[in-house]
């Protein structure tokens, strides 16, 4: 069950229309194509995805879910929005009411275990490993966890653990940390466990019916058996400008542990089949990741380059991130930015930060308009 | 849409000059542009003129045509109702020439008469362009021709329109009247049918050598010539492959040259064509070059005017050069090293 609802409200501009999931990523995917990849690759043939904000783009993006091998006569992709019933409409209000309004979908499949991802995070995982980790350790639930920086610690949900990795203790974004094990907000659950938890969340009055806030914590107090599945490995929330533009970032470091040009695990995606991008006479390209269907006639380093985006002469582009058919008009310097998809950016525009800043621009139709009324 | 043309592609064709691209492949399947094969160009002209029938005739060496083209689906062709058809030659010793192959339609004639559309359009496998076929048929119908041959500059182009009966007509009756293929049809001087030139003014190129191969590939760099092959509103499709985009080293330096996905560079690269998941060493120079699918390139080799096939690797130091008008070429899978012979 994949959460997609999500609404990144500090991606800004970037999910106006769009909801998270569906944020373009890494030159050429978007963000939902890694858990996506992961569960076609770690032979998970099952997957819901829970949509509810902004859902016109990833519905049609996910269509019968042919791009990740999903479109299956058993099973398969299957979009699951919200819904009206006889006497009211309901909206997901939390992650965990999501998923009870679906309870129908999972009666169907009538499953042993089930996988509660979200659509938010950038990752390589083999789904497989943790459920075997699951059944050896005989748990009710269990949750994938990542070592974060102590300094850190204060943005995540953090599980305290026993010797056996047991979790004891969960707390919600803690100043005082006692342990740096971050929840990555993938559950694996026994679904009459599952079952039980979301009926009664339902009918306590008092519930945001949220995992993190109330499942959780709950499971924890009547003592079923939670375990901490440690996860090593390139993992990052691509929820601000700021860490969307890292990330990217980190796809341009060779030994960076997130490999897009591994076989064997592949990172599907919708292909746009556009044509072999065109280096020009006197363009110029040299760290960077750049897509079909581009025409670069400027400079461009360090730089992540989606399909169908055009940098015109003269044009220095660095550390920036090109979304989609934007074109970067002739003798524009771009430095530390994101481009948003189909901007146009005209002729002679200059975006960097100031000196001695490392704050990244989101380059939209509104920054461009309040650049040109100035 | 078009629901009254139906496609027909031979791809029997085989040219011995180009025989070192097509020993494992027929003409049709040869790799072009870094991420196309040949049959890419006609059947995206198809499909994006509205034909929704097409059928492939193949003959020879076809396993790779068929990876290629699958169930259609990358073309929009995997469809309950018509789509695209495969009509392999069922006796390889049966001698075909030319173009539209009669005896080879014949072969599979109930295809000609279970099919609904009324117009049939019999094109080559190997021509590079983009054409819009809708009014080709406008002019068709609207000269009242029996038989539309398009052509380029006064010469055919290998691309014939013909009303469906009457194709069946010429199939059927081809023992009597002695004509083969279309080519004979409509280069019979004494013909009794009304034939007529329909001339494309665009970019077409029939890839029939190495030389021809090279030449045409280099033009991609053109931008006229891309600009015209490659519009938006009317792709050229191709089977996708899920590879990530290009990764540029910062040693790399790219100039007038396209590059397909998946690609790692390190090296120089001018005035050439990089296939998908190419490598490219540090300290090699690959220049009027194009280079297949998956082909590794190693550090510090220089290479000019060469050709090289799929999943070949050159070892590194390896200098192979040739003059731009007769280029090398390497087959696929090989291994080049310094000590080797080119």
């Amino acid at each position: 069950m994949l959460l997609a609802g999500g609404k990144g409200s500090r991606l800004h501009s970037l999910t106006k229309n769009l909801a998270k999931p569906a944020v373009p990523f890494g030159g050429k995917y978007r963000i939902i194509d890694f858990p996506l990849s992961n569960c076609t690759n770690s032979g998970i043939h099952t997957v819901g995805v829970l949509t509810q904000y902004q859902p016109l783009l990833l519905n049609s993006y996910i269509g019968i879910g042919s791009a990740w091998d999903l479109d299956r006569k058993d099973g398969g992709v299957t979009v699951l929005p919200p819904y009206a019933e006889t006497s009211e409409v309901k909206w997901y209000s939390g992650t965990a009411s999501a998923i009870f309004q679906n309870l129908n979908y999972l009666y169907q499949y009538d499953p042993e275990y089930v996988l509660i991802l979200s659509g938010d995070h950038i990752y390589k995982m083999n789904y497989e490993l943790m459920l075997e980790y699951h059944i050896e350790k005989g748990a009710d639930v269990t949750i994938s966890v990542i070592q974060v920086p102590w300094e850190e610690t204060n943005r995540f949900g953090i599980m305290n653990t026993d010797d056996s990795l047991r979790i004891t203790e969960f707390e919600e974004k803690p100043a005082e940390a006692k342990n740096n094990l971050a929840s990555m907000g993938i559950y694996i659950f026994k679904w009459s466990v599952l079952r039980e938890y979301l009926i009664r969340d339902d009918q306590n009055p008092d519930s945001s019916h949220d995992f993190g806030k109330d499942i959780i914590p709950l499971l924890i107090k009547e003592n079923m058996k939670l375990y901490a599945y440690p996860f090593k490995g390139y993992w990052k929330d691509v929820g601000t400008v700021q860490s969307l533009w890292e990330a990217n970032m980190d796809l341009l470091d060779r030994d960076c542990e997130l490999n897009l040009f591994d076989q064997s695990w592949r990172i599907y995606s919708v292909n746009p089949n556009q044509p072999p991008q065109y280096i020009c006479p006197e363009g110029n390209v040299s760290e960077s990741l750049v897509n079909e269907g581009c025409k670069i006639e400027g400079d461009v380093s360090k730089t992540v380059v989606f399909q169908g985006v055009t940098v015109k002469k003269g044009a220095v582009v660095k550390e920036t991130v090109i979304m989609p058919d934007a074109v970067i008009g002739h003798n524009c310097v771009i430095e530390k930015a994101i481009v948003s998809p189909g901007v146009y950016v005209p002729d002679g525009t200059i975006i960097r930060p100031d000196q001695g800043s490392n704050e990244i621009t989101l380059i939209s139709e509104e920054t461009i308009g309040a650049l040109q009324s100035n | 849409m078009n629901k009254r043309l139906l496609g027909v592609i031979d791809a029997t064709t085989v040219h011995e000059d180009l025989h070192e691209l097509s020993i494992h492949r027929s003409v049709a399947a040869i790799p072009f542009g870094g991420r196309y094969r040949l049959i890419d160009f006609i059947l995206s002209n198809m499909v994006n003129s509205g034909i929704e029938s097409v059928a492939i005739f193949p003959k020879f060496q076809y396993r790779s045509l068929m990876d290629h083209l699958g169930s259609g689906r990358n073309w929009d062709l995997n469809r309950k109702r018509d789509g695209l058809f495969f009509f392999p030659a069922p006796n390889l010793d049966k001698h075909y020439t030319g173009i539209g192959t009669l005896d080879h339609f014949a072969d599979n004639i109930d295809f000609f008469e279970r099919s609904t559309q009324e117009y049939a359009l019999i094109a080559n496998s190997y021509t590079v362009f983009n054409m819009d076929f809708q009014p080709l048929l406008d002019w068709h119908l609207k000269s009242g021709c029996d038989i539309t041959e398009v052509q380029k500059a006064g010469k055919s182009l290998g691309i014939y329109l013909v009303k469906k009966t009457l194709l069946k007509d010429l199939i059927m009756t081809r023992n009597e009247t002695g004509y083969s293929n279309m080519r004979d049809v409509v280069t019979d001087l004494d013909s009794q049918f009304h034939l007529c030139y329909y001339n494309f003014e665009g970019y077409a190129s029939m890839v029939d050598t190495i030389e021809k191969y090279f030449k045409t590939s280099m033009d991609l760099m053109k931008p006229e010539v891309w600009k015209e092959l490659f519009p938006k509103e009317r792709p050229i499709l191709t089977k996708v492959k899920d590879e990530p985009p290009t990764r540029y080293d910062v040693d790399a330096s790219v100039r007038n040259s396209m590059v397909a996905n998946g690609g790692m560079i390190e090296g120089t690269v001018e005035n050439s064509i990089i296939a998908r998941g190419v490598k490219i060493g540090k300290g090699t120079v690959i220049r009027n070059c194009i280079i297949m699918q998956k082909t590794q390139i190693k550090e510090n080799c220089l290479l000019d005017s060469v050709i090289v096939d799929k999943d070949a690797r050159i070892e590194a130091g390896t200098v192979i050069t040739a003059p731009t008008d007769a280029p090398a070429v390497i087959r696929k899978g090989s291994v080049q090293g310094v000590g080797s012979k080119s």
